[in-house]
Protein backbone atom coordinates (compact mmCIF):
# COMPACT_ATOMS: atom_id res chain seq x y z
CA UNK A 1 0.00 0.00 0.00
CA UNK A 2 2.95 2.70 1.42
CA UNK A 3 4.39 1.66 -2.54
CA UNK A 4 1.65 2.13 -4.23
CA UNK A 5 0.92 5.86 -2.56
CA UNK A 6 4.47 6.55 -3.16
CA UNK A 7 4.15 5.81 -6.84
CA UNK A 8 1.11 8.04 -6.40
CA UNK A 9 3.02 10.85 -5.32
CA UNK A 10 5.72 10.12 -7.70
CA UNK A 11 3.80 10.34 -10.74
CA UNK A 12 2.20 13.51 -9.77
CA UNK A 13 5.72 15.45 -8.57
CA UNK A 14 6.42 14.38 -12.51
CA UNK A 15 3.49 14.46 -14.24
CA UNK A 16 3.92 10.88 -15.94
CA UNK A 17 3.03 7.91 -14.98
CA UNK A 18 5.64 4.88 -15.20
CA UNK A 19 5.51 2.55 -12.99
CA UNK A 20 6.24 -0.65 -13.62
CA UNK A 21 3.22 -2.01 -12.46
CA UNK A 22 0.37 -2.14 -14.54
CA UNK A 23 -2.28 -1.88 -11.78
CA UNK A 24 0.03 0.87 -9.89
CA UNK A 25 0.61 2.51 -13.15
CA UNK A 26 -3.38 2.89 -13.72
CA UNK A 27 -3.75 4.00 -10.38
CA UNK A 28 -0.74 7.42 -11.21
CA UNK A 29 -2.84 7.97 -14.31
CA UNK A 30 -6.27 8.12 -12.39
CA UNK A 31 -4.54 10.20 -9.71
CA UNK A 32 -2.95 12.32 -12.91
CA UNK A 33 -6.56 12.58 -14.49
CA UNK A 34 -7.81 14.22 -11.45
CA UNK A 35 -5.54 16.02 -10.60
CA UNK A 36 -6.01 17.93 -14.12
CA UNK A 37 -9.85 17.46 -14.26
CA UNK A 38 -9.96 19.82 -10.76
CA UNK A 39 -11.78 23.11 -11.13
CA UNK A 40 -9.76 26.11 -11.92
CA UNK A 41 -10.96 29.74 -11.08
CA UNK A 42 -11.99 31.91 -14.05
CA UNK A 43 -9.46 34.76 -14.29
CA UNK A 44 -12.50 37.42 -13.23
CA UNK A 45 -12.51 35.91 -9.81
CA UNK A 46 -8.66 35.43 -9.79
CA UNK A 47 -9.27 39.13 -9.83
CA UNK A 48 -11.56 39.92 -7.78
CA UNK A 49 -9.45 37.73 -5.10
CA UNK A 50 -5.93 39.66 -5.66
CA UNK A 51 -8.12 42.85 -5.40
CA UNK A 52 -8.96 41.99 -2.13
CA UNK A 53 -6.09 40.05 -1.03
CA UNK A 54 -4.26 43.39 -1.51
CA UNK A 55 -6.72 46.02 -0.15
CA UNK A 56 -6.22 43.62 2.96
CA UNK A 57 -9.97 42.56 2.90
CA UNK A 58 -11.35 45.31 3.98
CA UNK A 59 -15.23 45.72 4.25
CA UNK A 60 -16.90 48.36 2.76
CA UNK A 61 -18.40 51.13 4.76
CA UNK A 62 -21.75 50.15 6.23
CA UNK A 63 -21.18 46.36 5.97
CA UNK A 64 -19.88 46.18 9.17
CA UNK A 65 -21.29 44.26 11.87
CA UNK A 66 -22.90 46.24 14.96
CA UNK A 67 -20.86 45.61 17.87
CA UNK A 68 -23.39 44.20 19.77
CA UNK A 69 -23.70 41.40 17.44
CA UNK A 70 -20.48 39.29 18.06
CA UNK A 71 -22.19 39.17 21.58
CA UNK A 72 -25.11 36.84 20.12
CA UNK A 73 -22.48 34.55 19.17
CA UNK A 74 -22.83 31.40 22.09
CA UNK A 75 -19.41 31.66 23.60
CA UNK A 76 -19.33 35.41 23.86
CA UNK A 77 -23.20 34.98 25.34
CA UNK A 78 -22.07 32.41 27.80
CA UNK A 79 -19.39 34.68 28.78
CA UNK A 80 -21.71 37.45 29.41
CA UNK A 81 -24.19 35.43 31.51
CA UNK A 82 -21.24 34.32 33.38
CA UNK A 83 -19.80 37.70 33.55
CA UNK A 84 -23.55 39.21 34.70
CA UNK A 85 -23.85 36.48 37.09
CA UNK A 86 -20.14 36.93 38.84
CA UNK A 87 -20.51 40.57 39.23
CA UNK A 88 -24.33 40.19 40.94
CA UNK A 89 -22.42 37.27 43.08
CA UNK A 90 -19.81 39.70 43.68
CA UNK A 91 -22.26 42.18 44.52
CA UNK A 92 -24.51 40.13 47.09
CA UNK A 93 -20.89 38.58 48.54
CA UNK A 94 -20.12 42.71 49.54
CA UNK A 95 -23.24 43.22 51.02
CA UNK A 96 -22.98 40.13 52.93
CA UNK A 97 -19.35 41.08 53.60
CA UNK A 98 -20.23 44.64 54.71
CA UNK A 99 -22.48 42.54 56.92
CA UNK A 100 -20.18 40.64 57.98
CA UNK A 101 -18.43 43.82 60.24
CA UNK A 102 -21.26 42.73 62.68
CA UNK A 103 -21.52 39.37 61.86
CA UNK A 104 -23.86 38.58 64.94
CA UNK A 105 -26.17 41.05 63.76
CA UNK A 106 -26.95 39.32 60.24
CA UNK A 107 -26.80 36.25 62.13
CA UNK A 108 -28.77 36.74 65.22
CA UNK A 109 -31.67 38.89 62.86
CA UNK A 110 -33.26 34.96 61.03
CA UNK A 111 -33.37 33.59 64.68
CA UNK A 112 -34.67 36.63 66.48
CA UNK A 113 -37.04 36.96 63.28
CA UNK A 114 -39.03 34.53 64.39
CA UNK A 115 -39.17 35.65 68.00
CA UNK A 116 -42.65 37.50 67.76
CA UNK A 117 -43.77 35.49 64.72
CA UNK A 118 -44.70 32.43 66.62
CA UNK A 119 -48.40 31.49 67.07
CA UNK A 120 -47.77 28.88 69.62
CA UNK A 121 -50.84 26.85 70.15
CA UNK A 122 -49.76 23.26 69.58
CA UNK A 123 -50.09 20.99 72.66
CA UNK A 124 -46.05 19.96 73.82
CA UNK A 125 -45.46 16.32 73.39
CA UNK A 126 -43.70 14.25 75.41
CA UNK A 127 -42.35 10.98 74.47
CA UNK A 128 -40.85 10.01 77.35
CA UNK A 129 -41.61 10.20 81.21
CA UNK A 130 -45.05 9.59 79.94
CA UNK A 131 -46.02 13.48 81.25
CA UNK A 132 -49.08 14.73 79.76
CA UNK A 133 -47.86 17.99 78.47
CA UNK A 134 -50.60 19.51 77.10
CA UNK A 135 -53.07 20.47 80.10
CA UNK A 136 -50.37 19.82 82.58
CA UNK A 137 -48.26 22.77 80.89
CA UNK A 138 -51.51 25.75 80.83
CA UNK A 139 -48.70 28.25 81.53
CA UNK A 140 -49.99 32.00 81.64
CA UNK A 141 -50.42 33.50 77.95
CA UNK A 142 -47.59 35.68 78.04
CA UNK A 143 -45.26 32.55 78.71
CA UNK A 144 -46.76 30.50 75.84
CA UNK A 145 -46.42 33.42 73.78
CA UNK A 146 -42.41 33.42 74.64
CA UNK A 147 -42.20 29.71 74.37
CA UNK A 148 -44.46 29.72 70.80
CA UNK A 149 -41.47 31.93 69.59
CA UNK A 150 -38.74 29.94 71.09
CA UNK A 151 -39.53 27.28 69.04
CA UNK A 152 -39.39 28.55 65.95
CA UNK A 153 -35.86 30.27 66.68
CA UNK A 154 -34.65 26.22 67.61
CA UNK A 155 -31.86 26.46 65.17
CA UNK A 156 -29.79 28.61 67.39
CA UNK A 157 -30.67 26.88 70.53
CA UNK A 158 -29.00 24.23 72.04
CA UNK A 159 -30.70 20.66 72.03
CA UNK A 160 -32.37 19.49 74.82
CA UNK A 161 -30.44 17.48 77.35
CA UNK A 162 -32.71 14.55 77.83
CA UNK A 163 -34.48 14.05 74.66
CA UNK A 164 -38.80 14.07 74.62
CA UNK A 165 -39.18 17.28 73.61
CA UNK A 166 -38.38 17.66 69.78
CA UNK A 167 -37.73 20.81 68.61
CA UNK A 168 -39.74 22.64 66.51
CA UNK A 169 -42.44 21.68 69.31
CA UNK A 170 -44.54 24.48 70.71
CA UNK A 171 -44.78 25.65 74.48
CA UNK A 172 -41.07 24.56 74.96
CA UNK A 173 -39.52 26.98 76.87
CA UNK A 174 -36.21 28.29 76.25
CA UNK A 175 -33.32 30.36 78.11
CA UNK A 176 -31.99 33.04 75.68
CA UNK A 177 -29.34 35.24 76.15
CA UNK A 178 -28.13 37.57 73.48
CA UNK A 179 -24.49 39.74 73.75
CA UNK A 180 -23.98 42.65 71.47
CA UNK A 181 -20.98 44.83 71.37
CA UNK A 182 -21.77 48.51 70.17
CA UNK A 183 -18.89 50.68 68.82
CA UNK A 184 -19.68 54.34 68.75
CA UNK A 185 -16.90 57.67 69.04
CA UNK A 186 -16.29 58.64 72.94
CA UNK A 187 -18.43 61.73 72.62
CA UNK A 188 -21.18 59.63 71.71
CA UNK A 189 -21.15 57.33 74.20
CA UNK A 190 -22.92 58.91 77.14
CA UNK A 191 -25.68 59.01 74.36
CA UNK A 192 -25.80 56.30 73.55
CA UNK A 193 -25.67 54.91 77.04
CA UNK A 194 -28.70 56.55 77.73
CA UNK A 195 -30.72 55.08 75.15
CA UNK A 196 -30.11 51.74 75.90
CA UNK A 197 -31.58 52.01 78.96
CA UNK A 198 -34.86 54.00 77.17
CA UNK A 199 -34.95 50.71 74.87
CA UNK A 200 -34.52 48.34 77.21
CA UNK A 201 -37.45 50.45 79.25
CA UNK A 202 -39.80 50.48 76.17
CA UNK A 203 -40.08 46.99 75.59
CA UNK A 204 -40.70 46.13 78.90
CA UNK A 205 -37.82 44.98 80.59
CA UNK A 206 -35.51 45.97 83.01
CA UNK A 207 -31.50 46.85 83.87
CA UNK A 208 -29.92 44.51 86.17
CA UNK A 209 -26.18 46.45 86.33
CA UNK A 210 -24.80 48.98 84.71
CA UNK A 211 -21.69 50.63 84.52
CA UNK A 212 -20.61 53.41 82.12
CA UNK A 213 -16.71 55.16 81.61
CA UNK A 214 -16.72 57.99 79.30
CA UNK A 215 -12.85 59.12 80.23
CA UNK A 216 -9.97 59.52 77.96
CA UNK A 217 -8.53 56.37 79.16
CA UNK A 218 -10.66 53.12 78.26
CA UNK A 219 -14.00 54.62 77.66
CA UNK A 220 -16.58 52.11 77.60
CA UNK A 221 -19.46 50.31 79.24
CA UNK A 222 -21.38 47.06 80.20
CA UNK A 223 -25.21 46.88 80.44
CA UNK A 224 -26.89 43.67 82.03
CA UNK A 225 -30.44 43.85 81.23
CA UNK A 226 -33.63 41.44 80.75
CA UNK A 227 -36.08 41.76 78.17
CA UNK A 228 -39.41 40.09 77.99
CA UNK A 229 -38.39 37.37 75.35
CA UNK A 230 -41.16 37.96 73.24
CA UNK A 231 -40.13 41.22 72.42
CA UNK A 232 -36.92 40.38 71.99
CA UNK A 233 -36.43 40.48 68.80
CA UNK A 234 -37.49 44.12 68.53
CA UNK A 235 -35.80 45.23 70.97
CA UNK A 236 -32.40 43.89 69.69
CA UNK A 237 -33.44 45.64 66.47
CA UNK A 238 -33.72 48.81 68.13
CA UNK A 239 -30.83 48.50 70.29
CA UNK A 240 -28.34 47.63 67.21
CA UNK A 241 -29.35 50.82 65.54
CA UNK A 242 -28.16 52.99 68.40
CA UNK A 243 -24.67 52.32 66.92
CA UNK A 244 -22.09 50.58 64.75
CA UNK A 245 -22.45 46.93 65.97
CA UNK A 246 -18.84 45.23 66.37
CA UNK A 247 -19.99 42.00 67.61
CA UNK A 248 -23.60 40.34 68.36
CA UNK A 249 -23.43 36.70 69.73
CA UNK A 250 -26.44 34.57 71.20
CA UNK A 251 -27.27 31.51 72.75
CA UNK A 252 -30.35 29.37 73.61
CA UNK A 253 -30.97 26.44 76.33
CA UNK A 254 -33.65 24.52 76.07
CA UNK A 255 -35.26 24.22 79.97
CA UNK A 256 -38.46 22.40 79.04
CA UNK A 257 -37.99 19.11 80.04
CA UNK A 258 -37.20 21.07 83.79
CA UNK A 259 -39.82 22.89 83.33
CA UNK A 260 -42.23 19.89 83.02
CA UNK A 261 -40.33 17.88 85.65
CA UNK A 262 -41.19 20.35 88.01
CA UNK A 263 -44.76 20.89 87.63
CA UNK A 264 -45.26 17.41 87.75
CA UNK A 265 -43.37 16.84 90.65
CA UNK A 266 -45.40 20.01 92.19
CA UNK A 267 -49.09 18.24 91.00
CA UNK A 268 -48.11 14.82 93.07
CA UNK A 269 -46.51 17.09 96.05
CA UNK A 270 -50.05 18.80 96.28
CA UNK A 271 -51.98 15.61 95.68
CA UNK A 272 -49.70 14.19 98.43
CA UNK A 273 -50.63 16.82 100.43
CA UNK A 274 -54.24 17.07 99.90
CA UNK A 275 -54.24 13.43 100.78
CA UNK A 276 -52.44 13.48 104.16
CA UNK A 277 -54.99 16.29 104.95
CA UNK A 278 -57.71 13.85 104.34
CA UNK A 279 -55.85 11.17 106.32
CA UNK A 280 -55.14 13.74 109.12
CA UNK A 281 -59.00 14.58 109.46
CA UNK A 282 -59.91 10.97 109.79
CA UNK A 283 -56.71 9.90 111.98
CA UNK A 284 -57.84 8.12 115.56
CA UNK A 285 -54.75 8.97 117.94
CA UNK A 286 -51.98 11.02 118.41
CA UNK A 287 -49.24 9.16 117.21
CA UNK A 288 -50.75 8.93 113.93
CA UNK A 289 -51.88 12.20 113.45
CA UNK A 290 -48.51 13.94 114.45
CA UNK A 291 -46.53 11.56 111.55
CA UNK A 292 -49.19 12.76 109.26
CA UNK A 293 -48.26 16.12 110.28
CA UNK A 294 -44.82 15.73 110.18
CA UNK A 295 -45.05 14.41 106.65
CA UNK A 296 -47.37 17.48 105.73
CA UNK A 297 -44.48 19.82 106.86
CA UNK A 298 -42.35 18.16 104.50
CA UNK A 299 -44.55 18.22 101.51
CA UNK A 300 -45.25 21.91 102.08
CA UNK A 301 -41.00 22.20 101.90
CA UNK A 302 -41.32 20.41 99.03
CA UNK A 303 -43.65 22.33 97.26
CA UNK A 304 -42.33 25.75 98.24
CA UNK A 305 -39.18 24.42 96.52
CA UNK A 306 -40.66 23.24 93.14
CA UNK A 307 -42.66 26.66 93.45
CA UNK A 308 -39.72 28.96 93.54
CA UNK A 309 -38.01 26.30 91.11
CA UNK A 310 -41.04 27.25 88.73
CA UNK A 311 -40.86 30.87 89.36
CA UNK A 312 -37.26 31.27 88.76
CA UNK A 313 -37.26 28.95 85.47
CA UNK A 314 -40.65 31.18 84.49
CA UNK A 315 -37.94 34.78 84.87
CA UNK A 316 -35.54 32.69 82.57
CA UNK A 317 -37.11 31.94 80.20
CA UNK A 318 -39.52 35.17 79.56
CA UNK A 319 -37.08 37.37 80.06
CA UNK A 320 -33.84 37.01 78.30
CA UNK A 321 -30.71 38.49 79.11
CA UNK A 322 -29.37 41.13 76.84
CA UNK A 323 -25.95 42.15 77.25
CA UNK A 324 -24.50 45.50 75.64
CA UNK A 325 -20.83 46.35 75.69
CA UNK A 326 -20.47 49.94 74.83
CA UNK A 327 -16.60 50.46 73.25
CA UNK A 328 -15.22 53.40 71.74
CA UNK A 329 -13.88 53.42 67.95
CA UNK A 330 -10.12 52.12 67.59
CA UNK A 331 -8.03 55.23 67.58
CA UNK A 332 -10.29 57.68 69.83
CA UNK A 333 -10.59 56.19 72.95
CA UNK A 334 -7.54 57.68 74.32
CA UNK A 335 -7.93 61.12 72.61
CA UNK A 336 -5.32 59.86 70.23
CA UNK A 337 -5.67 61.13 65.88
CA UNK A 338 -6.24 58.90 63.82
CA UNK A 339 -3.46 59.63 61.59
CA UNK A 340 -1.04 57.70 63.07
CA UNK A 341 1.80 54.86 61.14
CA UNK A 342 0.02 52.12 62.87
CA UNK A 343 -3.10 53.26 62.41
CA UNK A 344 -1.85 53.49 58.50
CA UNK A 345 -0.34 49.89 58.46
CA UNK A 346 -3.73 48.61 60.28
CA UNK A 347 -5.85 50.29 57.16
CA UNK A 348 -3.65 48.88 55.00
CA UNK A 349 -3.84 45.01 56.54
CA UNK A 350 -7.53 45.55 56.53
CA UNK A 351 -7.48 46.76 53.00
CA UNK A 352 -5.26 43.65 51.89
CA UNK A 353 -7.38 41.20 54.00
CA UNK A 354 -10.72 42.63 51.98
CA UNK A 355 -9.15 42.83 48.46
CA UNK A 356 -8.23 39.36 49.34
CA UNK A 357 -11.66 38.19 50.24
CA UNK A 358 -13.18 39.96 47.25
CA UNK A 359 -10.85 37.46 44.96
CA UNK A 360 -11.49 34.29 46.87
CA UNK A 361 -15.04 35.41 46.52
CA UNK A 362 -14.78 36.07 42.56
CA UNK A 363 -12.91 32.98 41.95
CA UNK A 364 -15.27 30.76 44.06
CA UNK A 365 -17.83 32.52 41.51
CA UNK A 366 -15.67 32.18 39.00
CA UNK A 367 -14.28 29.31 38.67
CA UNK A 368 -17.00 26.68 38.22
CA UNK A 369 -18.67 29.54 35.84
CA UNK A 370 -15.52 29.51 33.64
CA UNK A 371 -15.16 25.74 33.89
CA UNK A 372 -18.80 25.07 33.04
CA UNK A 373 -18.06 27.46 30.14
CA UNK A 374 -14.89 25.28 29.06
CA UNK A 375 -17.22 22.27 29.21
CA UNK A 376 -19.54 24.18 26.92
CA UNK A 377 -17.16 25.79 24.79
CA UNK A 378 -15.85 21.93 24.01
CA UNK A 379 -19.37 20.22 23.56
CA UNK A 380 -20.21 23.00 21.47
CA UNK A 381 -16.99 23.38 19.22
CA UNK A 382 -17.23 19.08 19.15
CA UNK A 383 -20.83 19.34 17.99
CA UNK A 384 -20.37 21.64 15.25
CA UNK A 385 -17.66 19.57 14.11
CA UNK A 386 -19.83 16.45 14.19
CA UNK A 387 -22.70 18.95 12.41
CA UNK A 388 -20.09 20.18 10.08
CA UNK A 389 -18.99 16.71 9.33
CA UNK A 390 -22.96 15.25 8.77
CA UNK A 391 -22.71 17.18 5.47
CA UNK A 392 -20.32 14.56 4.03
CA UNK A 393 -22.35 11.81 5.58
CA UNK B 1 -22.12 40.73 -4.47
CA UNK B 2 -18.00 40.31 -5.50
CA UNK B 3 -18.33 43.34 -8.07
CA UNK B 4 -20.41 45.16 -5.77
CA UNK B 5 -17.75 44.28 -3.02
CA UNK B 6 -15.31 44.87 -5.07
CA UNK B 7 -16.14 48.37 -6.29
CA UNK B 8 -16.91 49.59 -2.12
CA UNK B 9 -13.03 48.57 -1.02
CA UNK B 10 -10.85 51.78 -1.19
CA UNK B 11 -7.45 51.44 -2.93
CA UNK B 12 -5.81 52.52 0.17
CA UNK B 13 -6.63 49.45 2.56
CA UNK B 14 -4.53 48.19 4.94
CA UNK B 15 -1.71 45.87 2.89
CA UNK B 16 -1.95 42.28 4.23
CA UNK B 17 1.36 40.85 5.43
CA UNK B 18 3.84 39.73 2.90
CA UNK B 19 3.89 36.02 4.46
CA UNK B 20 -0.30 36.01 4.12
CA UNK B 21 0.12 37.67 0.38
CA UNK B 22 2.63 34.58 -0.64
CA UNK B 23 0.30 32.12 1.34
CA UNK B 24 -2.52 33.04 -1.35
CA UNK B 25 0.07 33.10 -3.97
CA UNK B 26 0.93 29.90 -3.85
CA UNK B 27 -2.23 28.56 -2.42
CA UNK B 28 -5.39 30.19 -4.21
CA UNK B 29 -5.85 27.64 -7.35
CA UNK B 30 -5.59 24.34 -4.79
CA UNK B 31 -7.45 26.21 -2.70
CA UNK B 32 -10.53 27.17 -5.44
CA UNK B 33 -10.35 23.64 -6.55
CA UNK B 34 -10.73 22.15 -3.00
CA UNK B 35 -13.81 23.58 -2.37
CA UNK B 36 -15.26 23.61 -6.20
CA UNK B 37 -14.92 19.58 -5.91
CA UNK B 38 -16.66 20.15 -2.39
CA UNK B 39 -19.69 22.21 -3.49
CA UNK B 40 -20.15 21.53 -7.24
CA UNK B 41 -21.04 25.04 -7.91
CA UNK B 42 -18.82 27.90 -9.47
CA UNK B 43 -20.67 30.59 -7.80
CA UNK B 44 -20.81 28.54 -4.36
CA UNK B 45 -17.30 28.25 -4.77
CA UNK B 46 -16.08 31.33 -5.42
CA UNK B 47 -18.12 33.00 -2.41
CA UNK B 48 -16.34 30.41 0.24
CA UNK B 49 -12.84 30.36 -1.71
CA UNK B 50 -13.21 34.35 -0.67
CA UNK B 51 -14.74 33.51 2.63
CA UNK B 52 -11.90 31.22 3.47
CA UNK B 53 -9.14 34.05 2.49
CA UNK B 54 -10.87 36.21 4.42
CA UNK B 55 -11.25 34.59 7.45
CA UNK B 56 -7.79 33.09 7.28
CA UNK B 57 -6.16 36.68 6.82
CA UNK B 58 -8.42 37.77 9.56
CA UNK B 59 -7.32 34.99 11.82
CA UNK B 60 -3.74 34.93 10.00
CA UNK B 61 -2.66 35.62 13.86
CA UNK B 62 -3.34 32.80 15.06
CA UNK B 63 -1.69 30.30 13.33
CA UNK B 64 0.55 27.73 14.86
CA UNK B 65 3.31 26.94 13.07
CA UNK B 66 3.66 23.83 15.63
CA UNK B 67 0.25 22.30 14.52
CA UNK B 68 1.15 21.94 11.23
CA UNK B 69 1.84 23.58 7.80
CA UNK B 70 -0.01 26.89 6.89
CA UNK B 71 -1.19 25.23 3.81
CA UNK B 72 -3.32 22.46 5.93
CA UNK B 73 -4.39 25.42 8.33
CA UNK B 74 -5.99 27.38 5.78
CA UNK B 75 -7.37 24.33 3.96
CA UNK B 76 -9.31 23.53 7.32
CA UNK B 77 -10.48 26.76 7.25
CA UNK B 78 -11.45 26.30 3.70
CA UNK B 79 -13.32 22.93 4.80
CA UNK B 80 -15.28 24.57 7.19
CA UNK B 81 -16.69 27.11 5.10
CA UNK B 82 -16.95 25.00 2.59
CA UNK B 83 -18.96 21.98 5.11
CA UNK B 84 -20.75 24.72 6.50
CA UNK B 85 -22.12 26.04 3.36
CA UNK B 86 -23.33 22.72 2.06
CA UNK B 87 -24.86 22.43 5.30
CA UNK B 88 -26.82 25.57 4.55
CA UNK B 89 -27.33 25.05 1.25
CA UNK B 90 -28.44 21.29 2.13
CA UNK B 91 -26.45 20.53 -0.64
CA UNK B 92 -26.50 16.85 0.64
CA UNK B 93 -27.98 15.79 -3.15
CA UNK B 94 -25.94 17.39 -5.18
CA UNK B 95 -23.26 15.97 -4.06
CA UNK B 96 -24.22 12.69 -4.89
CA UNK B 97 -24.67 13.35 -8.66
CA UNK B 98 -22.63 13.87 -11.49
CA UNK B 99 -20.41 16.68 -10.59
CA UNK B 100 -21.17 19.87 -12.90
CA UNK B 101 -18.60 20.58 -15.44
CA UNK B 102 -16.98 23.42 -13.54
CA UNK B 103 -14.04 23.26 -16.30
CA UNK B 104 -14.60 24.39 -19.38
CA UNK B 105 -12.66 22.44 -21.73
CA UNK B 106 -11.01 23.53 -25.16
CA UNK B 107 -13.28 22.04 -28.03
CA UNK B 108 -9.77 20.35 -29.78
CA UNK B 109 -9.21 18.41 -26.79
CA UNK B 110 -8.52 14.98 -27.41
CA UNK B 111 -11.28 12.11 -27.09
CA UNK B 112 -9.41 10.09 -25.25
CA UNK B 113 -8.81 12.12 -22.39
CA UNK B 114 -12.44 13.54 -22.51
CA UNK B 115 -13.80 10.19 -22.58
CA UNK B 116 -11.48 9.24 -19.53
CA UNK B 117 -12.44 12.40 -17.40
CA UNK B 118 -15.72 11.40 -17.99
CA UNK B 119 -15.36 7.78 -16.98
CA UNK B 120 -13.34 9.82 -13.46
CA UNK B 121 -16.18 12.15 -12.98
CA UNK B 122 -18.83 8.95 -13.04
CA UNK B 123 -17.11 7.04 -11.04
CA UNK B 124 -16.33 9.71 -8.38
CA UNK B 125 -20.34 10.35 -7.95
CA UNK B 126 -20.46 6.67 -6.87
CA UNK B 127 -18.26 7.62 -3.63
CA UNK B 128 -19.56 9.12 -0.08
CA UNK B 129 -19.23 12.51 0.64
CA UNK B 130 -16.01 11.80 2.98
CA UNK B 131 -14.27 9.80 0.28
CA UNK B 132 -14.84 12.20 -2.19
CA UNK B 133 -13.75 15.10 0.35
CA UNK B 134 -10.35 12.74 0.79
CA UNK B 135 -9.61 12.69 -3.37
CA UNK B 136 -10.53 16.43 -3.37
CA UNK B 137 -8.08 17.38 -0.90
CA UNK B 138 -5.37 15.37 -2.08
CA UNK B 139 -5.41 15.32 -6.04
CA UNK B 140 -7.35 18.60 -5.82
CA UNK B 141 -5.73 20.38 -3.09
CA UNK B 142 -2.32 18.92 -3.86
CA UNK B 143 -1.93 18.18 0.11
CA UNK B 144 0.00 15.64 1.53
CA UNK B 145 -1.20 12.93 3.43
CA UNK B 146 0.30 14.52 6.40
CA UNK B 147 -1.44 17.77 5.87
CA UNK B 148 -4.34 16.16 5.05
CA UNK B 149 -4.33 13.80 8.13
CA UNK B 150 -4.22 17.67 9.87
CA UNK B 151 -7.09 18.90 7.99
CA UNK B 152 -9.08 15.95 8.97
CA UNK B 153 -7.74 15.38 12.54
CA UNK B 154 -6.56 11.78 12.12
CA UNK B 155 -3.37 10.41 11.98
CA UNK B 156 -1.23 9.85 8.57
CA UNK B 157 -1.23 6.10 8.26
CA UNK B 158 -5.28 6.25 8.62
CA UNK B 159 -5.23 8.79 5.63
CA UNK B 160 -2.69 6.64 3.84
CA UNK B 161 -5.08 3.55 4.38
CA UNK B 162 -8.15 5.21 3.56
CA UNK B 163 -6.91 7.05 0.18
CA UNK B 164 -5.46 3.69 -1.20
CA UNK B 165 -8.46 2.28 -0.58
CA UNK B 166 -10.62 4.93 -2.08
CA UNK B 167 -8.52 5.62 -5.10
CA UNK B 168 -8.90 1.48 -5.45
CA UNK B 169 -12.20 1.67 -5.20
CA UNK B 170 -12.41 4.72 -7.41
CA UNK B 171 -10.66 2.63 -10.39
CA UNK B 172 -13.14 -0.30 -9.79
CA UNK B 173 -15.57 2.20 -10.75
CA UNK B 174 -13.73 3.43 -13.81
CA UNK B 175 -14.22 -0.16 -14.60
CA UNK B 176 -18.16 -0.94 -14.01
Amino acid sequence: MTDVLTAIDDALDTGVAADDDPLTRELQELALVLREDAPQATPEFRERMDWRVESGFQKPRGSRRAWWQPLLQPAAALALTGAVVLVVALAAGGRSGSGGDDSGGSSAGPALATDDSGGGGRAAESDSGGAAAGPALSAPKESARSAGGADQAAATVLPPSGGGFAPGRSNRKIERSVALELEMPVDEMARVADQVTAVTNRYGGFVLNSSLSTGNDGAGGDFDLRIPSNRLRSAVRDLSALAEVRTQSQTGRDVTREHVTAKDRLRAARAERRSLLRRLEVATTDEEAEAIRRRLDLVAGEINGLRAQLRDLRLRTDYSVVTVTLASKDGESGGAGGGSFDDALGDAGSLLVSVAGWIVRGLAVGLPLGLLALAGWLVGRVVRRRQRESALA
Amino acid sequence: MNEAFAEAVPLTGTAPTEAFTELYERTFPRVYAYVASLLRDRSAAEDVTAQAFERAYRKRRAYRPGRGSMDAWLFGIARNAALDELRRRKRRAVLEVDPEDTDARAPEEHAELAVRRETVRAALASLDGQERDLIALKFAGGLSNGEIARVLRMSESNVGTRLHRTITKLREACHD
